[in-house]
């Protein structure tokens, strides 16, 4: 055996060439990684204006907070994840935008989320059952998960009786629910047409049921019942409809209904794990740098070959 | 030159780079005595260079298992280009074709039209930045001005979805005005105005909007997208009596647009073909030089110091052969 090859040295250093080709015939290494692609549908009726969240001492609306939220969880997200934005109101939402891949569109996507406002709603009512239908149909052909975000205040109250049947999307469209608001009911502020605030909705201002179409109820109990004048009786009606709480149970129920997730709202935190649900990712295989492995064994060989001799060492060696 | 990298505590193993200054990493010989040779410099320098060499091949590993990057960067050019918001009609009349009727197989409705064309507008577009504004009943702030073409046009691809509600220009063209408030004003400011139909702008909006337009040296290009057999832009009444806002909205629309003062452009698109020259002549029309910011993306840097590394692991791996071992 040549002297050259008895010299551990050597044989460190050929191992180090060796691994740095490795290195180069083989960079990468294909793994199955989720990955999401969200579609978040923002509720900016109303209600979303109460005020009952609170972030550094600061007292918040559930929008705002709604939108806090989805700004600090767009720092989070890892690249790939696409994201796009739409607005609920009324019976239906409208995109704004187009799922947009997190790391290359930001800014653009941060600051669409901090101009979300309220006075972007085109009308005022808020059918929340009716307005998950509609956003379900439209994306159900698109790859993105629904984020419906919602305090699921229906404004006015929805007749039982016309309540949308979700069977025809059920299993179409994936998604989630997520509640925003807290569970003590707060009045709902009213605003004048220069956006300042002019107080709070009364019972007075709101109905408190539906008065659409025929009552879910046999006619024989309702109070004053006509056919044709009163159909829902003439009794006056009482009720907290302009208070809004967060209905979690009517939520869970739509959710449910629509094979969609629910969760609510309370922290950044919680809503990230939230939506890092595997049912809403799609597994993709991709090319993962695994560069960092030969190299680390080539970096260990060579500190081998300069370690100082120790006392210890010397030893074993020589 | 900003660099970074992805995974900072590995920077840690920077220290081992030092270990070749301790040792020499080679065999000593057990009867070394120096003073038997003569002084050489060569061979002095060759021992510094040697060692400098191990001293960066482990730099160069631990750089590039830290992932050294290259951070994007922003370059200031002057080019030919315009800053530009599209300022899109969401109206349900939009969902209809030409002909004012609910788009069959053949013909496609004003809004696919819009969408289509818009989109290779964006892709041809060689500077500048881009935003996008909608309304309808309210106006809908979508994309703030950007140089990221795919974002405006996932912004014009989602107007797929169905339209809203009517028509409210004033609050629109209020929302495409904000977008350029404390902007530097560089290149030309335009607003392209697609909509297919008109509506009365009451006298305090106008006050609003002659003001703005006047401050933020606004162009504004009315697309109007004429359905067949409603009044256009440039008809007059035949009877005096329809002559007003409320029966013409259009016609006052247009006039109130040419009376801003900053430069206004009407274009009466009554087909898809119309349209396609309309936006044809706006792109060829506003390019005046502007300053913009060129971004490079990042750059990865860690195959370069694998590279290095690998050159000095052979250079020290060919001088292991020649060194002369102690019998």
């Amino acid at each position: 055996m040549p002297n050259i090859l008895k010299d551990y040295r050597t044989l460190c250093l050929a191992i180090a060439l060796l691994a740095m080709l490795v290195l180069f015939i083989h960079p990468y290494s294909m793994q199955k990684r989720p990955r999401y692609n969200y579609t978040f549908i923002i509720d900016i009726t109303r209600s979303m204006n109460a005020t009952d969240y609170q972030h550094q001492d600061q007292n918040l609306s559930r929008l705002a907070y709604v939108k806090q939220s989805l700004r600090d969880l767009l720092k989070e997200l890892p690249c790939e994840t696409k994201v796009g934005l739409g607005l609920f109101t009324e019976r239906r939402a409208t995109l704004l935008f187009e799922p947009l891949e997190v790391c290359s569109a930001y800014s653009e996507i941060d600051t669409a989320i901090s101009q979300v406002d309220w006075r972007m709603a085109w009308a005022a009512d808020s059918n929340i059952a009716k307005g998950l239908l509609s956003t379900l149909e439209m994306l159900q052909k698109s790859a993105s998960s629904v984020v419906f975000i919602t305090d699921g205040q229906e404004a006015p109250p929805i007749n039982p009786r016309y309540a949308p049947d979700f069977a025809a999307v059920k299993g179409h469209a994936q998604g989630m629910i997520i509640g925003a608001g807290g569970l003590q009911a707060v009045p709902i502020p009213k605003f004048d047409p220069d956006g300042k605030q002019t107080g709070f909705y009364s019972a007075d201002d709101v109905p408190h049921r539906s008065s659409f179409g025929e009552s879910n109820l046999d006619p024989s109990q309702i109070e004053g019942y006509n056919a044709r004048n009163a159909p829902f009786g003439n009794a006056a009606t009482t009720g907290s409809e302009h208070l809004t709480a967060l209905q979690e149970g009517y939520l869970e129920k739509l959710a449910a209904e629509a094979g969609l997730g629910y969760a609510r709202l309370t922290d950044t935190e919680n809503l990230q794990s939230a939506l890092q649900d595997p049912r809403l990712a799609t597994e993709k295989i991709v090319a993962t740098d695994s560069r960092w492995q030969p190299a680390l064994v080539a970096l260990l060989m060579l500190a081998a070959v300069y370690w100082p001799k120790t006392r210890l060492f010397r030893r074993f060696s020589r | 030159m900003n660099l970074a990298v992805t995974t900072p505590w590995v920077l840690a193993g920077l220290l081992l780079a030092l270990l070749p200054v301790f040792s020499r990493g080679m065999t000593t010989s057990p009867t070394p005595y120096l003073p038997l040779l003569p002084p050489d410099p060569l061979s002095a320098v060759l021992a510094v260079l040697l060692r400098l060499c191990a001293m960066t091949a482990i730099a160069g590993l631990v750089l590039g298992m830290a992932g050294l990057y290259r951070s994007e960067q922003r370059v200031e050019r002057i080019g030919l280009g315009a800053h530009i918001v599209l300022l899109l009609d969401r109206s349900s009349s939009m969902d209809n074709s030409f002909a004012g009727r609910a788009p069959n197989g053949k013909e496609e409705s004003k809004a696919d039209a819009a969408r289509r064309l818009l989109t290779a507008f964006v892709q041809q577009r060689q500077n500048g930045m881009m935003g996008v504004a909608e309304y309808s009943t309210s106006p809908l702030y979508v994309m703030p001005l950007t140089e990221n073409k795919q974002a405006v046009q996932a912004a014009i691809a989602a107007t797929a979805t169905p339209a809203l509600g009517f028509t409210h220009v004033s609050k629109g063209l209020s929302m495409a005005l904000s977008f350029f408030q404390g902007q530097t004003v560089t290149g030309s400011r335009i607003i392209v105005l697609v909509s297919d139909g008109a509506a009365v702008i009451d006298h305090d909006s106008e006050q609003k909007l002659r003001e703005w337009f006047k401050q933020q040296q606004v162009h504004l290009y009315w697309v109007f997208l004429r359905t067949a057999n409603s009044p256009g832009l440039f008809d007059k009444p035949e009877d005096s009596r329809d002559d007003n806002a409320q029966v013409m909205p259009e016609r006052y629309l247009h006039q109130f647009f040419s009376s801003l003062g900053s430069p206004y452009q009407a274009y009466q698109a009554e087909s898809p073909n119309a349209l396609k020259q309309a936006i044809a002549d706006i792109d060829h029309l506003e390019n005046t030089p502007l300053h913009y910011w060129e971004r490079i993306p990042k750059q990865d840097l860690s195959g370069l110091c694998y590279r290095w590394a690998s050159i000095m692991l052979a250079v020290l791996l060919a001088v292991k052969f020649c060194e002369r071992k102690p019998c």
